[in-house]
């Protein structure tokens, strides 16, 4: 386990839900039925977690410094209202749970002028130690950092399309 | 319309993995998973008449409401792959299925994708009922995978497990 950070940390943004990412809908994400394509929400989403991820202390730095990665293991979207070219997203994410070497995380994506919701993504995020490519624990900064932000997040109530399980209900 | 492929599961999609697809981590980026998957979804939905020329002659279009995405092992650039898919389920508007990603080589599953596909008018661009052409193939495809074994990826509930 790393004991320490070889750069410096960004300041810690404790606020729940994090609400600090934006986006835009560029065109190379527009599909033949003209919005936006279905992968790159879940592309839109990875650059979420990104920001989730460098709030933590882990950038592109720890990736490039050959620190450790983080991996994706399982991501659910649900996919709300349809977002054309060019529309502004803004994005909130909230931490659901975290142990030794996941993060179990809850994305809203939102039209940001229009200000409806377009899409949710859940999504479990898993540390990985840059030598082996197999999982590893939180550098020890990195979990202290998740323990302040997880004081904020847990009193958040759990969304209600979190924990979905997909099929056809019978009416 | 081409010939019904009814060998269980769908297993005519075939792909590569492409160099705009890596990440900084040196392998598919997870958002390329679904580009790929996506594909593949046009594969199925050409077997029932909705494919590109659905769309491009006004006639409808097929919108996702809800995938799950299980990443199982890395691929890497250039990586053959083959994508099998599996109808779980279907009524009058949606078709409920999963796809399985294989190294086309190496055999491993790589990822899994599972889904729900609406059918959608294409002047209000609301949901609509299958056309009969597609609903009477959509059914012949489903009887031929309903003997499959649901497969252990599908209707999966994400979380961490305590210990």
């Amino acid at each position: 386990m790393l004991q320490s950070l070889p750069y410096e940390l960004p300041e810690l943004v404790t606020r729940a839900p994090l609400d600090t990412h934006r986006s835009t809908v560029v065109p190379e994400w527009v599909d033949w039925n003209g919005h936006m394509n279905v992968a790159f929400y879940v592309t839109a989403f990875d650059q979420a977690s990104g920001a989730f991820m460098r709030n933590m202390g882990l950038g592109r730095r720890y990736v490039d410094g050959k620190l450790g990665m983080t991996f994706v293991l399982e991501t659910h979207v649900t996919y709300d209202r349809e977002l054309k070219e060019g529309a502004p997203l803004r994005f909130t994410t909230q931490l659901l749970a975290r142990d030794a070497k996941k993060v179990h995380l809850f994305h809203e994506m939102y039209h940001a002028e229009q200000g409806y919701l377009a899409s949710t993504n859940e999504t479990i995020v898993m540390n990985i130690d840059y030598e082996t490519r197999r999982s590893g624990p939180w550098p020890v900064p990195v979990t202290e950092r998740l323990d302040a932000i997880w004081e904020t997040h847990k009193v958040l109530p759990k969304p209600a399309k979190a924990g979905r399980v997909m099929g056809l209900a019978r009416r | 319309m081409i010939d019904l492929a009814l060998g269980a599961p769908l297993d005519r999609h075939p792909a590569t993995v492409l160099r705009d697809w890596i990440d900084w981590n040196g392998h598919m980026n997870v958002g390329y998973y679904v580009v790929a998957f996506d594909k593949a979804t046009d594969t199925l939905c050409q077997q029932f008449g909705c494919g590109w020329e659905y769309t491009r002659d006004e006639i409808g279009m097929t919108f996702v409401l809800e995938a799950h995405v299980t990443y199982d092992r890395e691929v890497k650039e250039g990586d053959g792959l083959r994508i099998t898919t599996q109808i779980l389920d279907h009524d009058a508007k949606r078709i409920h299925y999963i796809h399985m990603m294989y190294h086309a080589t190496e055999g491993y599953l790589a990822a899994t994708n599972e889904l729900m596909l609406m059918n959608i008018d294409y002047k209000t661009r609301r949901s609509a009922p299958w056309p009969d052409f597609a609903m009477e193939r959509i059914e012949k495809l489903a009887a031929a995978h309903a003997a499959l074994p649901r497969p252990a990826q599908a209707g999966r509930l994400i979380g961490i497990k305590k210990k």
